[in-house]
């Protein structure tokens, strides 16, 4: 590997990582500049961002159950059933509407059916937004699946919900795995699509977007950022080291 | 395919149920705004009619600039995103050991994991008149005065969709890359062209699917963008996505659905285009391993 190929994706990725430092300099420092530890104490004491985590735990619990279903389902009958194209085409088409404009489909719709708006809309306008690529992980660990192990379960004398349970998803459970892990993140992530649904309930994410058109950002909200930066992080490496210590 | 499961008819229905679900969980929101967008604004929120009014709002004035300004702003982003996605796919597919590859393509998608409109708020945090880059840049002497057009600018507004959607544009272009037959471009050399012209008439070509992918990967996420124009582009940075969420604020749902439904509609037309001059399942052959 040339040097100039190094140098160019080191770049690359330090533009990416370094603004995710940014945060962390107004996270820990007073009004005049010095260290100090009084934007996580602050950020601590407000109630309305503790009502906020829990309701963004709430959902993400919800959405990391429903869309791996429903991407289960989704991905089975891709397999069984003789519309492959169409289903491809419905389930994908939330990746290729605009966030906002899927948010404006759904708050419209909500009002014109008399839906109000509650945690339960905004689970909806998550899930939408994560079955795409939980689909697309699904089906990826479907692919290394082979299905004749299901026609051996048959000719065992399983019938077809025994073959799926004992045979087929101990195989493909990473796969479900990963699809919830990725519907939480994306979950904890989505803010446009959710702050047009959300009522009058935040997430840490909508509540951080609301704050600042209305009041500007705080040394809390900074503390916060960079927080949920640190926090991500973390669990992303945590997660890769753990990946690669199984896969030795 | 299993054809026991054709012929259970109650797993027939376990998989038709959720399915159905998400077929109208995606498409009846969207047949709700088409609908809605032909209705008329009342005082307290819309009836049922059939108006062009919202349409008429929407192409008349200052939202038709501001369409316009979108298209534009979102092409040119996403040419930006292009070039740099394109040999970051490119060293990831033909000049990397796979092992560094894999942790390439996984270290590009980390910052996506972080919340979006938090990773917008650190470029702002970067770029503003005290931020890190005019300290670094004074102190390195390059500059007297901090420079006030890094943020609240095209400037910003660029870096900031260049940060929050290019590395999403990597992955079709390098799915598409890493699928060409090598012998293709051995192939190539052997009846005497050097590496550029392999690269133009070989290589090129037939990644173009994913490029193709990318772009409107890009384009759609640029086009629709509301966080970075609010941010970074700073106060009456209108793009389409912010003016959209602005008339919903007013609670002018049928402008709002109108607006969308055009910007839909863009996005469907681009992948319909898509899917008619790529087969789809080529594209999808890796994912679904067939």
């Amino acid at each position: 590997m040339g040097l100039a190929v190094r140098g160019f994706l080191g770049l690359v990725l330090m533009f990416l990582y370094l603004p995710l430092l940014a945060p962390f300099s107004a996270a820990l420092s007073d009004v005049d500049g010095h260290w100090s530890l009084a934007p996580l104490a602050a950020m601590a004491a407000d109630p309305s961002l503790r009502s906020a985590i829990g309701n963004s735990l709430i959902i993400a619990v919800a959405v990391g159950l429903i869309t791996p279903l429903l991407a289960l389902a989704c991905a089975q009958a891709v397999r069984t059933l003789a519309i492959q194209r169409s289903i491809l085409v419905v389930v994908l088409l939330p990746l290729f509407v605009p966030g906002v404009s899927l948010g404006v489909a759904l708050a419209v719709s909500f009002q014109v059916f008399g839906v109000i708006p509650s945690l339960a809309t905004m689970v909806t306008a998550q899930v939408l937004w994560a079955l795409p690529f939980a689909f697309l992980i699904v089906l990826t660990s479907m692919a290394s699946f082979d299905t004749v192990l299901l026609e051996a379960a048959h000719t065992c004398g399983a019938n077809r919900w025994q073959a799926f349970i004992e045979v087929e998803l101990p195989l493909i459970r990473q796969g479900l795995g990963g699809a919830a892990l990725f519907s939480v993140i994306l979950s904890c992530n989505e803010t446009i699509r959710t702050a047009l649904v959300q009522g009058g309930n935040n997430t840490v994410a909508t509540l951080i977007w609301s704050r600042y058109q209305q009041v500007g950002l705080g040394p809390e909200l900074h503390a916060l950022m960079a927080l949920i930066i640190f926090l991500t992080l973390g669990l992303i490496t945590a997660l890769a080291v753990l990946e690669t210590r199984r896969g030795r | 395919m299993t054809p026991t499961a054709r012929r259970d008819p109650l797993a027939l229905l376990a998989l038709c149920i959720p399915l159905l679900g998400c077929a109208l969980l995606v498409l009846v929101p969207l047949a709700v705004m088409v609908t809605v967008s032909f209705w008329e604004r009342r005082l307290i929120g819309f009836e049922p009619a059939l108006s062009l009014e919202a349409y008429r709002d929407f192409f008349s004035g200052v939202r038709l600039q501001v369409l316009f300004r979108s298209l534009g702003v979102a092409g040119l982003a996403t040419a930006l995103m292009l070039a740099l996605a394109y040999p970051v796919a490119f060293v990831c597919a033909y000049r990397l050991p796979p092992r560094l590859t894999r942790l390439v393509l996984f270290l590009l998608a980390v910052p996506f994991l972080v919340n979006y409109i938090i990773r917008t708020f650190s470029w702002a945090g970067l770029l503003a008149r005290n931020g890190a880059v005019n300290r670094l840049l004074q102190a390195g002497g390059l500059v007297e005065q901090p420079l006030d057009w890094l943020l609240f600018s095209d400037f910003a507004v660029y870096m900031g969709m260049l940060a929050a959607y290019m590395p999403f544009m990597v992955y079709p272009i390098w799915l598409s890359l890493s699928t060409i037959d090598r012998r293709l471009v051995e192939a190539s050399w052997t009846l005497g062209e050097g590496p550029l012209a392999t690269f133009l008439r070989v290589v090129l070509p037939l990644s173009l699917p994913g490029v193709a992918a990318a772009l409107i990967f890009g384009f759609v996420s640029a086009f629709g963008e509301v966080a970075v124009p609010v941010i970074l582009g700073g106060v009456g940075y209108q793009l389409l996505g912010n003016t959209i969420t602005s008339s919903l604020d007013v609670l002018n749902y049928p402008l709002a659905a109108a607006m969308s439904t055009v910007a839909v509609l863009g996005m469907v037309g681009l992948l319909v285009l898509w899917l008619r001059l790529f087969d789809l399942r080529l594209f999808l052959g890796r994912v679904m391993g067939r």
